[in-house]
């Protein structure tokens, strides 16, 4: 078995571990998004739609000013934006939060090529250049550490960014009063209300916090990784995100874990060439994974109590 | 059929148009050229778009189907899509490997073959939902993207390959295709194009007999009976004596059925082998807002079938014309899911802009398809 013996050398290949951490940041951003957005009360499925959103005004806004930071500026905008329907739609209309999702992720992909297409013709929307892209840091005197040091300090920016967000995520939620009432919203909204706590505005700040977190995600992809935008380029990682997030139990903690497993699977599928396992099949993984952990198999996974209950005040 | 809501998407649709600077009455001349035949100026032929129109809304009807009998019970079954695209690959992998059988018996076993594997894709969310209570969006949404991927698998250097560099199927014998409604004849003229020209199947007749089967099991069978039940109280249909497992299991793995027959039904009648264009297909998608536009009625799924198969084809027609993107129609069909879900159609009605009253999803669905209801929380009693 020469394809069990090359993905075993390959699993001690600084090269692989450094494109699973960048591949799990990818999945890390709109998970810890999902995270916020759920504990709050608010299901979210539309993390892809938020992040496509993203990735296509992170190019346009990189092609137009040829600055990466106020291209990611505008990103992290646009994703807040389309999270701020999904608010709308869902907290104050009281929609149903999973027919919100899906027309998000409709409607981002339907506008970004219908805006690509107003923009620049009927073509391709065209490369930024390197240079505009998110730039790679290396750590001064911690990227030479042996294997560590290409793994962890020699990444995007982004992977910075996104793993103090993570620390930030947790703390925030699980260490101060602003996340206890966001998790208290989610269980128990009715009581939060009648303790003072303001549950639309809860609500409303998770929601757009989510699409914060994606717009980020999808400049990441956009202007960090592949330096273009295709129509449709999330391909599917917004619902891997999701994932992630069951996957993790709704915890910071817990999303980048199975962020870090989905992202192992995307560095081995990108190093297929020496390997001999179809990528495709490979590709399943993530999805029948979090079935197993839903099918109860690893342990349950239960969402917070008023996951996806629009709350009326007053009700009961 | 909520119209409103379809008008409230064209207008804000229209508004989106006219603030990129083109003109909105063109783009929807050309949708309406394109969907129905009407305002023809590039010397379209009208009876074509029609026809094309048709092709279009034959999935979205069956899919539909599949897509408003969960709902019914308080489930909401967004794996559709998977669903279809299981069917569509049993449908191939049966259309090639028994090629040479002729079409009495190869045509039932292609279509058959369909719905059990649409049906053991959608038995899998059912299962878990009566059993452990994992929610069926999330398992749906999982089992999406695993019928896409081992469809990559089995087109790209799997075992259903055309050949080496191709990303398409070996196309599925003779015996496995649904015949064109009008005869395949060149030298019969109709509406001045030859016959053979207009792609309306039989699985025309196939998808209005799902939609009729739906309404009739549905409100004049007891098993109709135990779904809306379901839909309605969990509780409630426990004290009646309905198996609320059972009735989940079940009514998920005739939604499957449905969704796997519109999958084998677009390869037998339309495609005849599968292609990359499936990877990229949203008739799973679609049909959840068929379903919802529809008001999950059988003459309504028809009616929203075919106007957003009137919107796809249109589409083709208002990128060529008017220089529009097809993907106008996806907006379009965002808009109205908005629309639909949020109630802005009766908001505005009440002079409310911001929606104070409680309306949630249209009145006749049952109000438990949130992600997390008291199934999720706690799986049903063993009955």
């Amino acid at each position: 078995m020469s394809g069990l013996e090359d993905i075993f050398h390959l699993l001690f290949t600084a090269n692989l571990w450094q494109a699973t951490l960048a591949a799990a940041v990818l999945l890390l951003l709109p998970a810890l998004g999902g995270t916020i957005s759920e504990r709050s009360g608010v299901v979210n499925i539309a993390m892809e739609g938020m992040m496509l959103t993203g990735a296509f005004f992170a190019v346009v806004a990189d092609l137009a000013f040829h600055n990466a930071w106020l291209a990611t500026g505008v990103a992290v905008l646009a994703g807040a934006l389309m999270a701020t329907i999904h608010a709308v739609v869902s907290i104050q209309f009281r929609a149903d939060q999973i027919v919100s999702g899906i027309a998000i992720n409709i409607f981002a992909a339907g506008l970004t090529v219908f805006l690509a297409n107003r923009i620049y013709g009927l073509q391709d929307v065209g490369h930024v250049g390197p240079t505009e892209g998110l730039p790679y840091i290396d750590i001064p005197g911690l990227d030479h550490i042996p294997f560590f040091g290409k793994v962890l300090f020699q990444q995007n920016v982004v992977v910075y960014m996104a793993l103090v967000l993570l620390v930030l995520v947790h703390v925030v939620l699980f260490r101060t009063r602003l996340g206890l009432r966001i998790r208290a919203v989610g269980e128990h909204p009715q009581a939060a209300d009648t303790a003072g706590i303001n549950v639309y505005r809860i609500r409303y700040s998770a929601v757009i916090t989510s699409g914060l977190l994606s717009g980020l995600a999808g400049a990441f992809l956009a202007i960090g990784i592949s330096n273009t935008f295709v129509p449709n380029m999330t391909d599917g990682r917004g619902y891997i995100a999701l994932a992630a997030m069951i996957f993790g139990k709704w915890t910071p903690f817990g999303a980048f874990i199975a962020c870090l497993i989905f992202g192992l699977g995307q560095a081995i599928y990108d190093n297929n060439s020496i390997i001999h396992v179809s990528p495709y099949l490979l590709s399943t993984l993530p999805y029948i994974l979090t079935l197993v952990v839903l099918a109860g198999l690893v342990g349950r996974a239960t969402p917070p109590a008023a996951d996806g209950l629009p709350y009326v005040p007053g009700s009961e | 059929m909520p119209f409103g809501s379809v008008v409230f998407a064209f207008a804000v649709g229209a508004l989106i148009v006219g603030a990129t600077g083109a003109n909105p009455f063109s783009a929807y001349a050309g949708l309406l050229c394109g969907g129905l035949g009407i305002g023809c100026t590039q010397g379209e032929n009208p009876a074509l778009e029609i026809s094309n129109t048709i092709v279009f809304a034959i999935p979205l009807i069956t899919a539909g189907v599949a897509v408003a009998l969960p709902f019914r019970a308080g489930l909401f079954n967004i794996g559709a899509e998977g669903q279809l695209l299981a069917g569509s690959i049993a449908c191939t992998a049966i259309g090639i490997k028994f090629n040479t059988l002729p079409a009495p018996i190869l045509l039932p076993m292609v279509l058959v073959g369909g719905m059990a594997a649409g049906a053991l894709w959608a038995g899998i969310p059912g299962v878990l939902k009566a059993t452990v209570g994992a929610h069926e969006v999330v398992t749906t949404i999982m089992l999406n993207y695993i019928a896409q991927w081992l469809l990559r698998f089995l087109i790209i250097g799997g075992p259903l390959q055309l050949g080496p560099g191709t990303s398409k199927s070996l196309p599925i014998g003779e015996g496995a295709r649904l015949a064109t409604l009008l005869p395949a004849d060149n030298s019969l003229i109709i509406f001045g194009l030859p016959a053979s020209v207009y792609r309306v199947h039989t699985g025309l007749l196939i998808a209005l007999a799902a939609a009729a089967l739906f309404a009739f099991l549905l409100w004049r069978t007891s098993f109709g009976y135990e779904i809306r039940a379901v839909g309605q109280s969990q509780k409630a249909a426990r004290y009646a004596g309905v198996s609320v497992r059972r009735t989940i299991i079940l009514t998920m793995v005739i939604a499957g059925a449905f969704s796997g027959l519109a999958g084998a039904v677009q390869i037998a009648g339309v495609d005849h082998n599968l292609t990359d264009k499936y990877f990229s297909d949203t008739t799973g998608f679609d049909a959840i807002a068929v379903a919802l536009l529809g008001l999950g009625s059988a003459v309504g799924i028809v009616l929203a079938a075919v106007l957003f198969g009137a919107l796809h084809a249109g589409g083709a027609i208002m990128q060529s014309d008017a220089g529009i993107s097809s993907n106008l129609v996806l907006v379009l069909q965002a808009l109205i899911l908005f629309s639909i879900a949020a109630n802005f159609v009766g908001a505005i009605r009440r002079g409310l802009p911001f929606g104070r009253a409680p309306a949630a999803l249209p009145p006749e669905l049952p109000p438990a398809a949130g992600l997390m209801t008291e199934a999720a929380a706690a799986p049903p009693e063993p009955t």
